[in-house]
């Protein structure tokens, strides 16, 4: 199915809402679950956008900006996957991994802008020692409009202008490929959970980590809602026993000082 | 003189504690490599420092200046932090005390908002909205920009708590840095271990006669050992041999491609 101009339009415009969202992290409808289903409702097709929506948001359950780190953008992610699934008609898993190559370009732009940002800030030191407040007005807007006009534009191009040569790329790439690009978008979440695990795990955290898969391999439940109670669970243990030794750790030190000076007479 | 000094200054009242919670949404913006978030970190705090210093132009530059210097924290934390420093400006507290504790305080502030928000909550509700989604329920969507929602709008009780307590919130953050970050990760390891499990989609077509080796063998074996054991593998890649996320990413793609291929997966 074809996207129209107004369509285009509409989505540029929220690819620039989303975009300075993810930008922010305000709102977080930059989110995939949340710019699927909105694209799914412009393009007049809410249920692919649902659907999208519940795997790209899992490809990106770890793919984060936690500790600076700049991941493939989310938004862009979820407005191409929607578009490509609804266009070319592909299954959204496949949708997915082909969204990624965008959510890149995206990614880039925005590391550039990054350098290219710190390029102002002698002349807003400069301001800071003038007191100039209007200086910061002006760079945090001009900050906004540049974000928000390339994602407008991004989105209008890969969206709209280039759903045709997107089709036929789409139509003459051999099933194989597109089922592997399917397999892709089911295999890519293990790429976020293994960033998590990266910054989270410690060997002593392994049993819970260990608890959690089992838990969900084994008690069958439509999502990971009993994994969570149970990890809520170890975690109030753990934080009420480490309280508790924080006490116990303090009234030892207060014994042992007062231990100490009465000895010392 | 000292009662004529305080004169000069006007008290910062309740609502403008709460301007400064919804400016705090906007805070990163401006951000870049060099000094991260220091440009939209003192242009959220203009308009409260206007307040307080009034046409005192020589105390507005010093606080500006100051406030130019590095700092990367954590967004939906951040007010906590705006509120307790404001509380220091207002009580005029010498400037090197309040760079100190500013600069003593958003990392740790950083580490708790990243092991709650991205490692904790992100999981869980991304995990379990997703879940409804991909069976095409738009309760997915509406409950994730609920808890969002809910997530932004604490800014303002969290700039208001962070203004009250004053100095009292330093040993709070202090104190408790540690062990919530640890309960945290706990309870998102616990998710991850689920999340791994049921929505990484990795299985195998290869038959051996007429026993299927995924459907015959692994999955009555251990279910789901596949998920875990690649999750491992990327995790290996990106702890021990540094291999940055993007080259996973294409890993996966060329892999899931390849198995395609050769009619493996």
């Amino acid at each position: 199915m074809q996207i129209t101009l107004l369509q285009g339009i509409l989505l540029s415009v929220f690819g620039a809402i989303a975009g300075v969202d993810s930008y922010t992290e305000a709102l977080y409808i930059f989110r995939p679950i949340i710019s699927c289903a909105i694209t799914g409702v412009i393009l007049g097709d809410p249920m692919t956008g649902l659907l999208a929506g519940g795997i790209a948001e899992l490809t990106f359950a770890g793919l984060t900006n936690a500790g600076g780190t700049q991941p493939p953008n989310p938004a862009v992610c979820g407005i191409m996957t929607v578009v490509i699934a609804h266009t070319t008609s592909v299954s959204p898993a496949t949708a997915v991994g082909l969204s990624l190559p965008f959510a890149m370009l995206m990614q880039y732009i925005i590391l550039m802008y990054y350098s290219l940002f710190s390029g102002f800030m002698p002349g807003l030191d400069k301001a800071a020692e003038n007191a100039d407040t209007k200086k910061f007005n002006r760079f945090i807007g001009f900050s906004v409009v540049v974000m928000a006009l390339t994602f407008f534009v991004v989105i209008f191009l890969s969206a709209y202008a280039a759903q045709a040569p997107m089709a036929s790329l789409v139509k003459a790439m051999p099933t194989w490929l597109i089922h592997g690009f399917e397999l892709a978008g089911g295999v890519l979440p293990a790429v976020g959970f293994a960033m998590l695990l990266k910054v989270l795990l410690r060997v002593n955290y392994v049993p819970y980590l260990l608890l959690g898969f089992v838990v969900a391999s084994f008690i069958n439940y439509s999502n990971v809602l009993p994994a969570a109670v149970i990890g809520a669970v170890f975690a109030m243990i753990d934080f009420f026993n480490n309280k508790q030794n924080q006490k116990l750790q303090a009234q030892i030190d207060e014994v042992r000082e007062n231990g100490g000076s009465e000895d010392g007479i | 003189m000292e009662s004529k000094a305080n004169q000069k200054y006007t008290k910062v009242s309740k609502s403008d504690i709460t301007k400064l919670g919804l400016r705090a949404s906007l805070f990163q913006l401006g951000f870049n490599y060099e000094r991260m978030q220091a440009p939209g970190w003192t242009w959220t705090q203009i308009p409260i420092w206007k307040k307080i210093f009034g046409d005192d132009k020589e105390a507005m530059s010093e606080a500006m200046v100051d406030n130019m210097n590095f700092i990367n924290t954590s967004p939906p934390l951040v007010s906590i932090l705006l509120g307790l420093l404001t509380s220091m400006e207002e009580k005029r507290v010498d400037r090197k005390t309040i760079s100190g504790l500013k600069n003593a305080l958003f990392a740790p502030l950083a580490g708790i908002g990243d092991a709650i928000y991205w490692f904790t909550i992100m999981p869980i509700v991304g995990g379990i909205c997703a879940s409804f989604a991909s069976k095409g329920n738009p309760l997915g969507p509406i409950i994730f920009f609920l808890v969002y929602l809910a997530i932004f709008l604490c800014r303002i009780p969290f700039a208001h708590l962070g203004y009250d307590m004053g100095t009292k919130a330093i040993d709070v953050i202090q104190e408790n840095s540690t062990i919530i970050s640890k309960s945290a990760s706990i309870m998102g390891l616990t998710v991850i271990g689920a999340l791994i499990s049921s929505y990484v989609t990795l299985s195998l077509k290869v038959k051996i006669g007429s026993v299927s080796l995924q459907k015959d063998f692994l999955d009555k074996v251990f279910p789901n050992i596949l998920p875990l054991g690649f999750t491992f593998f990327l995790y290996w890649l990106l702890k021990k041999k540094e291999v940055s996320p993007i080259v996973l990413i294409a890993i996966v793609f060329v892999l899931c491609i390849a198995c395609s291929w050769l009619g493996i997966m």
